[in-house]
């Protein structure tokens, strides 16, 4: 059983992917085209992108609630600062407006010591409410057309979306494995004590996580945006959940200590394969919700069943 | 008397006498504010309408007192509802409504079980049910509004017993009923015990799976009253729009009466009062014309101010950290 775990825990996304491929495969014709796989990949890069930020504050045993509202606040900044600032200074704004929120959550996580659940469900609706007071309570329409390369573009045939998932994903890669920042993350979800009294900054650790978190909400906003060309000061509710998704799915472990960002990438594109290829067989946008609910719950059941058997190994002295 | 005792004064006051005057505060604020906000009418009516809050949070003071959360209740109220109202002409409103109240305790239950035994943190657990739960109130009404034409379940929030409207009269039956529980059945101390100690409870024999399930269930039932009574107010209710935002404001609700995020510090008059505090607050602030949005920004505040309150006064008396 250990074993299996083991190997779950590395493949187990490819099993989703592959019954997910198979079933849509038979239930559509369109499904195995180019375009439509590379679509599929290129919706995907949303949730994979939060799901990388996602997947560092879980990994610090953390969480992070607030990110639905951070990308509506992002996409108002764009909206109003694109016509003023131009373009890319534009993007670096709602970036930097993006990041401080994350910051803030961070410093109440970490000099408060507020429970990260409540932090960010408070900020959650405070930024909510900052965003639809921004933009007037409505949606605002980009003029400049240009800004749609952004989300709708192709570079040598592929998605430009793309291209930012994977650029993003290799940053982050270096960021959790190659830097002391991301062990001290990893050490700080699995023992946050220890992690003091060897004399790392925790509260920078954290304000670190919960600016990175928001800083990638930022940039799915960028992309988000650049796709329907309008400002939106509220997103459809239920992207966190899409998030979370993707992280619990791709085996980034809920007790914290351990990410795994390759999984958060793949969960990405499955949970995308979801959304988009119920889409393909014309159901209506709430067996998405439910699937998309009933895939997490399976996700749940399978790591309270790992932690179940871990638990059950350690007490009879397996190593793991 | 020694530095810092007017401190301790305070902390060791505050559950009892804090948050009344801060209701008294902002009543005052607002009735000097807007004459609307300080009519007898306007008053009474927002007295009522905590009822909304203020029985949905019954449940969730024993949740976050046995160390859980349930964000999954907004959902679960919008199911509840739905399924409910749709039934009232063939089963008549009486029936109609036991079944909103049996559909979210067995909603309730669902969680309790699958929070106790899948071993995951329950706010996760309830995050992936508030979408399957909203998804199957889609499914089931097609997102179409299921309208409530019968008189009787529509006189539950309009109507008065013996002069006193029937959502107080039954806010405050079921807070009643509530601190009945807590502080004088078995079950309720076992609920403190579990959020004080899950692994003490446990070795002293109480059965904590069977506690936490109970606990959820409890969540359920109260949500379902208050969808009664919500669905009574509205006259319909909407798969996508009942419950939204609701986990959020029963949680602050009872983060602000002084329920400790750290389980087994429970404080059911503190919800009474947190309720009045925040539907007084949204009606003041919508009479005072504050664009509607400042609610949200608000609400947030308060709900980080409610735990940074709690924090000060256990930090005060030198009680664990919330």
């Amino acid at each position: 059983m250990i074993r299996f775990l083991k190997l779950y825990e590395k493949f187990g996304i490819f099993i989703f992917i592959f019954a997910g491929a198979v079933f849509l495969a038979f239930a559509t014709p369109n499904f195995l085209k180019m375009g439509t796989i590379l679509n599929i990949i290129a919706q995907g890069s949303y949730a994979a992108l939060v799901g990388y930020g996602m997947t560092l504050a879980v990994t610090s045993g953390g969480f992070d609630l607030s990110v639905e509202s951070v990308m509506a606040l992002a996409s108002v900044f764009l909206a109003i600062l694109i016509p003023v600032i131009g373009i890319p200074l534009a993007i670096l704004a709602s970036l930097i407006v993006a990041t401080s929120v994350g910051v803030l959550n961070g410093l109440i996580i970490s000099k408060l010591k507020v429970n990260p659940l409540i932090t960010t469900l408070g900020m959650s609706t405070i930024i909510k409410g900052v965003a639809l007071l921004v933009a007037g309570g409505k949606m605002i329409v980009i003029l400049q057309k240009q800004f749609m390369v952004i989300g709708t573009g192709r570079t040598l045939g592929i998605p430009n979306p793309i291209y930012v998932m994977v650029a993003l994903f290799i940053v982050f890669y270096f960021i959790v494995y190659r830097t002391s920042f991301g062990r001290h993350v990893a050490a700080v979800g699995s023992n946050e004590s220890a992690v003091k009294i060897s004399g790392v900054n925790v509260d920078a650790v954290k304000i670190g996580v919960y600016a990175l978190v928001a800083l990638t909400a930022g940039l799915a906003s960028v992309v988000r945006t650049s796709q329907a060309l309008i400002g939106m000061p509220s997103m459809a509710p239920g992207f966190v959940l899409v998030v979370l998704t993707v992280t619990i799915l791709g085996g980034t472990s809920l007790t914290g200590g351990r990410a795994n960002l390759w999984g958060t990438l793949l969960a990405g594109v499955f949970v995308s394969m979801i959304y988009y290829g119920l889409n393909l067989i014309n159901l209506q946008i709430f067996y998405q919700m439910l699937s998309v609910g009933l895939v997490l719950m399976l996700a749940l059941f399978i790591e309270g069943l790992r932690l179940r058997y871990l638990k059950a190994a350690k007490a009879k002295g397996i190593k793991v | 008397m020694k530095k810092g005792s007017a401190l301790v004064w305070a902390a060791n006051r505050w559950d009892n006498f804090g948050l009344p005057f801060l209701v008294l505060v902002l009543l005052l604020v607002f009735s000097l504010l807007s004459s609307p906000f300080r009519s007898a009418y306007n008053l009474v009516s927002n007295l009522s309408f905590s009822s909304l809050v203020g029985i949905g949070s019954i449940g969730m003071v024993f949740c976050i007192m046995s160390g859980d959360f349930d964000i999954s209740i907004g959902s679960m109220s919008a199911l509840a509802g739905v399924l409910g109202a749709s039934m009232v002409t063939r089963i008549g409103s009486p029936a109609a409504m036991l079944i909103t109240i049996a559909v979210a305790t067995i909603c309730g239950f669902i969680n309790g079980v699958f929070v106790t035994k899948l071993r995951i943190p329950a706010f996760i657990t309830t995050l992936g049910m508030q979408f399957v739960y909203r998804a199957l109130a889609y499914i089931y009404t097609t997102n179409t509004p299921v309208y409530i034409k019968d008189d009787f379940w529509l006189s539950i929030g309009s109507g008065s017993i013996l002069g006193i409207p029937s959502p107080i009269l039954l806010m405050a039956l079921c807070f009643a009923a509530a601190v009945y529980v807590l502080r004088k059945t078995s079950f309720g101390r076992y609920v403190i015990a579990v959020g004080t100690n899950r692994n003490a409870a446990m070795l002293s024999g109480i059965n904590v799976d069977f506690i936490k399930t109970a606990v959820f269930t409890l969540v359920g039932f109260f949500v379902g009253i208050a969808t009664v009574v919500t669905a009574s107010y509205l006259g319909s209710v909407n798969p996508g729009m009942t419950g939204q935002g609701y986990e959020f404001q029963v949680i602050t609700i009872v983060v602000l009466g002084g329920t400790a995020l750290t389980g087994g510090n429970g404080n059911l008059l503190g919800a009474l009062f947190a309720a009045l505090f925040l539907t007084y607050m949204q009606s003041g602030l919508a009479m005072v014309q504050v664009n509607s949005y400042w609610q949200y920004v608000a609400t947030g505040f308060v709900l980080i101010f409610a735990v940074g309150i709690n924090r000060v006064k256990s930090a005060v008396l030198g009680q664990r950290d919330t």
